[in-house]
C-alpha cells in the first residue's frame, strides 16, 4: 500500500486553496518500519506526508483534540478508520462539514509497534515477522464507508469465516473457568490507559476512570480494580466499537482486548441487531444502546 | 575469577530463594518482566538472562505499583491509625542491566535525599541486593552510554555478572554482594576466562549542554510538533525505569480501610487537576513538555543527572512513535539558547 | 522539618477538631488540637500541612494561623470530594495531620518594611497567618495595608477581623472590595487588580504579598510592576495539586521547584525563572 504521492497532491491542493487548515496523515519516523501520525498545516510540510504499508494508526481518534475548534480538517482514513469517523459523527463530536475525508482502500498494513518490538532486542525472535498486522488478518472493512474523495481499488475483506468462534468457545466455559480465564488476562494490566487513549469511541470529556467526585473506580492495580476497569471499558464499547483494533495493538502487555469487544459486538448484534457499528452515517441515527425503546430486549439482565 | 556456569544457574536461584525473594527476567505468557523465582512455572515461563532486556523494568520490586501505607479504623468521631511497618522480606534483583541499575540510583536520589527520607522506600531498599548483568551488546534503541551509564559496570550493583563463553563471571562489588555470594560459593568455580568486548552502540545522542539549552526552549514550537502523535497514555511512564511519580489514595469499606500509594503518570490530565477546577497543565502539549523537561532539564537541575538512562523502552513501545532521542537531537541542533 | 509526631513523614498524627467557624457559605475555619493538648507541630506563617479526613482523603492546606501552643487553624473552602466531607464534620471529629511543609513567608527579611497584603477569596487564608504575625510582632513591621476582595460580600472571609479588629491596629489600612454591586453594600465594588491600581500603593520600602486565584495574581503582578515594585518586593504563595508534601510524588513541580518543598512562597524574581505553569 502506498498512497504517498496521491495524498501529497491532494494535501497540497487543499491547503493551497484554503479548503482545509490541516491535513492529518503520517510521516516517517527514525526507522524504516516506523511511520507515525503527522499533521501538515502548510504546503511546505506536505512533502513530509507519507501513506505507506506502516500507516496503521486510526487517525480519527486525533480529531478529538480539535472537537471544540473551528478548523477545517482533511484526514486520511482506511476502511476501518473511516468507521471511526462515523462513530464521531454519531456521537456529535465533530461536524461533518469541518471534515474533508480522504478515504483509501486498504489491502492491509504492517504494525510499526510490532516491528519496533521485534527489532528492539526486548523479544526473542528468530526472524522478525514481516507480514500484515494481527488486526488486519481479521479485517472486516477494507473500504472506507464515508469519504469525500476515494483512492484505490475496492478490496475484499480478509476477515476469517467466523470472527465469533473464539467467543463461542469462551461462552462454553464454566463460570469458574471463565473467571480464571479473564483473571489471567486482566491481572497483567498495568492501567496505562493506552487502550482508552487509542480508542475513537472513548470520547467522553471526562472519562469515568478520571472522575474524582465521586471516584467510581479505584486506582489500585489489583484484580478487582482491574476487572472493574475492563468491564466498564468494555460495556461502554457495546454497540459502539468500530473494530479498528487499535486498543489491542497498543496494549503494552498484550491483553486481547478485541476478544472482549467482539463478545459485545456479538451480543448487541443478537439482542438489538442485526447491527454493525459505524458502517454508514445517517444523520441523527444512533447506536442501539444510545437510544431507549420500550420494546428493548431485557431478558439478558 | 569466580564463574557461575550456565548449568548451575537454576541451582543458584533455588539456593538464593531460600533466603530472599529473587526477581529474575522472564518471559511470562506474552509479557517480559522481572518476576519472583518462587513463582517460576517451567511450563509457562522462560528465564531470560540472555535477552537484551525485558519490557517491564524491575522498578516495581523497589517501588511497587500499588503499596499499602497504613490501615485505619473509624470509631464514631475517633480515628485509629495502624502504621506498624510491614515485615519486609529481603529481595534480590538478579540479571538487571546497567540502565535499570541507574534507574534505581535515581529512585534512591529521589526517595532518600533532599530533606526527607521516604521510610516505605528505605525499608525495602535496605533489603535489596542488586546482581547486575553486564551488557556487552547494546540493542537497536539503546543509548545508555550517551546518558552517562556504563553498560558493563553499573555503579549501584552489589554483584556484576559478566557473560562469557561458559557462563557468568561473578564479580562481587560490595559487602551485601559478599553476603549473598557466601550462600552459593560452592556453586561457583574458579576459572580464568576471557571477557567479551563491548560492542559499538547503534544509537548515540549528545546530551552535553541540553539541560542548559532547554531553559530557553520552553516555548519552542517543537513541543507542539512532537506532542502531536502522543496519545497521552501512560505506557512510557509505567515502563520507564526512572519514572517515579505516585498518587496517594484511600480504600475504605465501612469503618475501616487503608491508605495506599500507586504509580501515577504525568501524562494523565488528572495528575495536576486541582479540586477547584484549575489545572496548570491541562493541554496534552503541556503535559508532554513537562515530562520531557523533567527528564532532561528539571531533574538534572535538581539532582545533577538526567532522568533518562537510555534504556530505549519508551522509544520501542510508544504507539505514536514519540522518540526522546529525537527530542534530544532537536535541542542539540537548536539555534536558540546558550 | 520532619513531622514531629511520627517517624514516617507520610503517616499523619491525630488531632481533634475543637471549634468550627462558618466564615462564608462555603468556607469554614477549623481549629485543631492534639488529643492530649497542644499543637501537633509549630508552623511558620505561610507553611502548609496535609490534613486528612482519614477514611475519605488527604489534602494540602495552608495553615491560616497557629495560636501559640493551643491550636492550628485551617480555613477551608468547599471545592471537592474531600472538602465537601470536611464541611459535614462536627466538633470532636478526629483528623489526620502531617507537616509542616514548605518554606513559609520570609518574615525575617520583611522586618522593618511596610507591608501590602493583597488577597482574593480564600486566598486570604494563607495571608492571614502573616498578617496576624505582623500584628503580634507589630514593632518589627512598618505600615500595614490590606487589600482584599471576593465575589460577593457573603464570600468575604474573616469578617470580624477584616472590619473590626484589623482596622483598629496601629498604622493599618484595610480595603475591601466585591466584584459586583450588591444591595446593602456601601463599600468598594470592582476587581482586586483594578482597586489596586486605584490605591496606587507606594513601592518605597514596601513588600507586597499576594494570594488569590491564579488570574488575580497574574493581573496584580502586572499592576505592581507598573507601579514600580521590583521583583524582590513582590511575594506570592502558590497552590498546586499535592499528594506527598515531601517532594517525592512529582506533581507539584513548576520547573525544577516543588511547591511543597521549595514553595509555596516565591518572590516575583524567582517566579520569573520558572515556567508559567501555575
Amino acid at each position: 500500500m502506498n498512497y504517498t504521492e496521491k495524498i501529497r497532491e491532494i494535501a497540497a491542493r487543499l491547503l493551497e486553496n484554503g479548503q482545509v487548515d490541516m491535513v492529518m496523515a503520517w510521516e516517517k519516523g527514525d526507522l524504516e518500519y516506523q511511520t507515525i501520525p503527522f499533521i501538515a498545516r502548510t504546503v511546505d510540510e506536505v512533502s513530509r506526508i507519507v501513506c505507506d504499508e506502516y500507516s496503521i494508526h486510526n487517525l480519527s481518534n486525533y480529531l478529538l483534540r480539535y472537537r471544540d475548534g473551528k478548523e477545517k480538517i482533511a484526514i486520511v482514513v482506511k476502511g476501518c478508520d473511516s468507521r471511526g469517523i462515523v462513530r464521531l459523527l454519531e456521537d456529535n463530536q465533530i461536524a461533518r462539514d469541518r471534515l474533508y475525508i480522504i478515504g483509501i482502500t486498504c489491502d492491509g498494513v504492517k504494525d510499526p509497534l510490532r516491528a519496533m518490538r521485534q527489532h528492539s532486542g526486548f523479544e526473542k525472535v528468530e526472524k522478525p515477522e514481516d507480514g500484515l498486522a494481527a488486526k488486519c488478518l481479521d479485517c472486516r472493512q477494507p473500504n472506507p464507508v464515508i469519504y469525500d474523495e476515494l483512492l484505490g481499488e475496492e478490496q475484499t475483506p480478509r476477515g476469517g469465516e467466523d470472527r465469533f468462534a473464539r467467543i463461542a468457545e469462551i461462552e462454553q466455559m464454566s463460570a469458574d473457568e471463565r473467571y480464571k480465564f479473564f483473571e489471567s488476562l486482566f491481572s497483567t494490566c498495568i492501567r496505562c490507559y493506552a487502550c482508552r487513549q487509542a480508542c475513537v469511541a472513548c470520547n467522553c470529556r471526562t472519562c469515568i476512570f478520571d472522575e474524582t467526585r465521586p471516584q467510581w473506580v479505584g486506582r489500585e492495580t489489583s484484580i478487582s480494580d482491574n476487572f472493574m476497569y475492563h468491564l466498564v471499558r468494555a460495556s461502554h464499547m457495546a454497540g459502539r466499537c468500530v473494530e479498528c483494533g487499535e486498543c489491542e495493538r497498543v496494549c503494552p502487555v498484550n491483553i486481547p482486548l478485541m476478544l472482549v469487544n467482539r463478545k459485545l459486538i456479538k451480543d448487541v448484534n443478537e439482542f438489538f441487531g442485526p447491527y454493525e457499528a459505524g458502517m454508514e452515517y445517517v444523520e441523527g441515527r444512533k447506536p442501539p444502546l444510545s437510544v431507549y425503546r420500550e420494546n428493548d430486549p431485557d431478558d439478558f439482565l | 575469577m569466580k564463574v557461575l556456569k550456565f548449568g548451575k544457574i537454576e541451582q543458584v536461584l533455588d539456593r538464593l530463594a531460600q533466603q530472599a525473594e529473587v526477581y529474575v527476567p522472564m518471559l511470562r505468557g506474552q509479557q517480559t518482566g522481572f518476576y519472583s523465582w518462587n513463582t517460576y512455572d517451567e511450563g509457562y515461563d522462560d528465564l531470560m538472562f540472555d535477552i537484551l532486556n525485558v519490557y517491564q523494568s524491575p522498578k516495581h520490586v523497589i517501588l511497587p505499583q500499588t503499596e499499602m501505607m497504613y490501615r485505619f479504623r473509624q470509631e464514631g468521631q475517633d480515628v485509629i491509625i495502624d502504621a506498624e511497618a510491614q515485615e519486609i522480606t529481603p529481595k534480590i534483583i538478579m540479571g538487571i542491566r546497567s540502565c535499570d541499575v541507574r534507574g534505581i540510583e535515581h529512585l534512591d536520589a529521589v526517595f532518600l535525599t533532599k530533606g526527607y527520607v521516604d521510610e516505605f522506600y528505605k525499608a525495602r531498599r535496605d533489603k535489596i541486593t542488586i546482581i547486575a548483568n553486564a551488557c556487552y551488546n547494546p540493542g537497536t534503541n539503546c543509548f545508555c552510554a550517551s546518558m552517562g551509564v556504563n553498560p558493563t559496570d553499573p555503579e549501584a550493583a552489589d554483584i556484576i555478572m559478566r557473560e562469557v563463553e561458559v557462563g557468568y563471571v561473578w564479580d562481587v562489588k560490595t559487602e551485601k554482594g559478599q553476603a549473598v555470594t557466601k550462600q552459593i560459593e560452592d556453586l561457583l568455580e574458579e576459572e580464568e576466562v576471557e571477557l567479551f568486548p563491548l560492542k559499538r552502540f547503534l544509537r548515540k545522542v549528545d546530551y552535553e549542554g541540553v539541560a542548559e539549552k532547554l531553559k530557553d526552549m520552553f516555548d519552542d514550537p517543537m513541543w507542539e510538533k512532537y506532542s502531536e502523535p502522543c496519545q497521552t497514555c501512560g505506557i512510557c511512564t509505567y515502563l520507564c525505569p526512572t519514572c517515579y511519580c505516585f498518587d496517594i489514595q484511600v480504600k475504605t469499606w465501612g469503618e475501616e480501610g487503608y491508605r495506599f500509594r500507586c504509580w501515577d503518570s504525568c501524562m494523565y490530565r488528572e495528575y495536576t487537576q486541582m479540586a477547584g477546577g484549575h489545572n496548570p497543565r491541562e493541554a496534552a502539549k503541556e503535559r508532554f513538555r513537562n515530562r520531557f523537561l523533567h527528564k532532561l532539564q528539571f531533574f538534572t537541575e535538581r539532582y545533577g543527572q538526567p532522568l533518562c538512562t537510555g534504556c530505549g523502552r519508551c522509544v520501542v513501545v510508544c504507539p505514536g512513535g514519540v522518540n526522546i532521542i529525537k527530542i534530544i537531537d532537536t535541542v542539540k541542533e537548536a539555534k536558540t539558547g546558550a | 522539618m520532619h513531622s514531629s509526631n511520627t517517624q514516617n513523614p507520610l503517616v499523619p498524627g491525630i488531632v481533634e477538631v475543637v471549634k468550627i467557624i462558618d466564615e462564608t457559605p462555603d468556607v469554614k475555619n477549623f481549629y485543631v488540637r492534639c488529643v492530649d493538648g497542644g499543637v501537633p507541630f509549630n508552623v511558620m506563617p505561610g507553611q502548609l500541612a496535609m490534613v486528612s479526613l482519614v477514611p475519605v482523603g488527604e489534602a494540602m492546606f495552608s495553615v491560616s494561623w497557629q495560636e501559640e501552643n493551643d491550636h492550628l487553624e485551617f480555613a477551608i473552602k468547599r471545592v471537592g470530594l474531600m472538602t465537601d466531607e470536611l464541611h459535614r464534620i462536627e466538633v470532636g471529629q478526629k483528623l489526620g495531620v502531617r507537616g509542616p511543609y514548605g518554606n513559609g513567608f520570609p518574615v525575617e527579611a520583611c522586618k522593618g518594611k511596610d507591608m501590602l497584603f493583597i488577597g482574593g477569596g480564600i486566598g486570604l487564608a494563607p495571608l492571614r497567618s502573616f498578617i496576624k504575625y505582623c500584628f503580634k510582632h507589630r514593632e518589627d513591621y512598618g505600615k500595614i495595608t490590606i487589600l482584599y476582595g471576593s465575589r460577593t460580600s457573603a464570600d468575604l472571609c474573616f469578617k470580624d477581623e477584616l472590619f473590626d479588629k484589623w482596622p483598629k491596629e496601629k498604622d493599618t489600612q484595610v480595603y475591601v472590595t466585591i466584584d459586583n454591586p450588591e444591595e446593602g453594600w456601601d463599600g468598594h465594588v470592582g476587581f482586586v487588580p483594578a482597586y489596586l491600581e486605584e490605591l496606587k500603593p507606594n513601592p518605597e520600602g514596601t513588600i507586597a504579598v499576594i494570594c488569590g486565584p491564579p488570574i488575580m495574581i497574574k493581573f496584580c503582578l502586572q499592576s505592581l510592576e507598573k507601579m514600580g515594585f521590583n521583583d524582590e518586593q513582590v511575594i506570592t504563595t502558590l497552590e498546586m495539586r499535592m499528594k506527598c508534601g515531601i517532594g517525592k510524588c512529582g506533581r507539584c513541580n513548576i520547573g525544577h521547584e516543588y511547591i511543597c518543598l521549595d514553595g509555596p512562597v516565591f518572590n516575583l524574581a524567582q517566579l520569573k525563572q520558572l515556567p508559567p505553569e501555575w
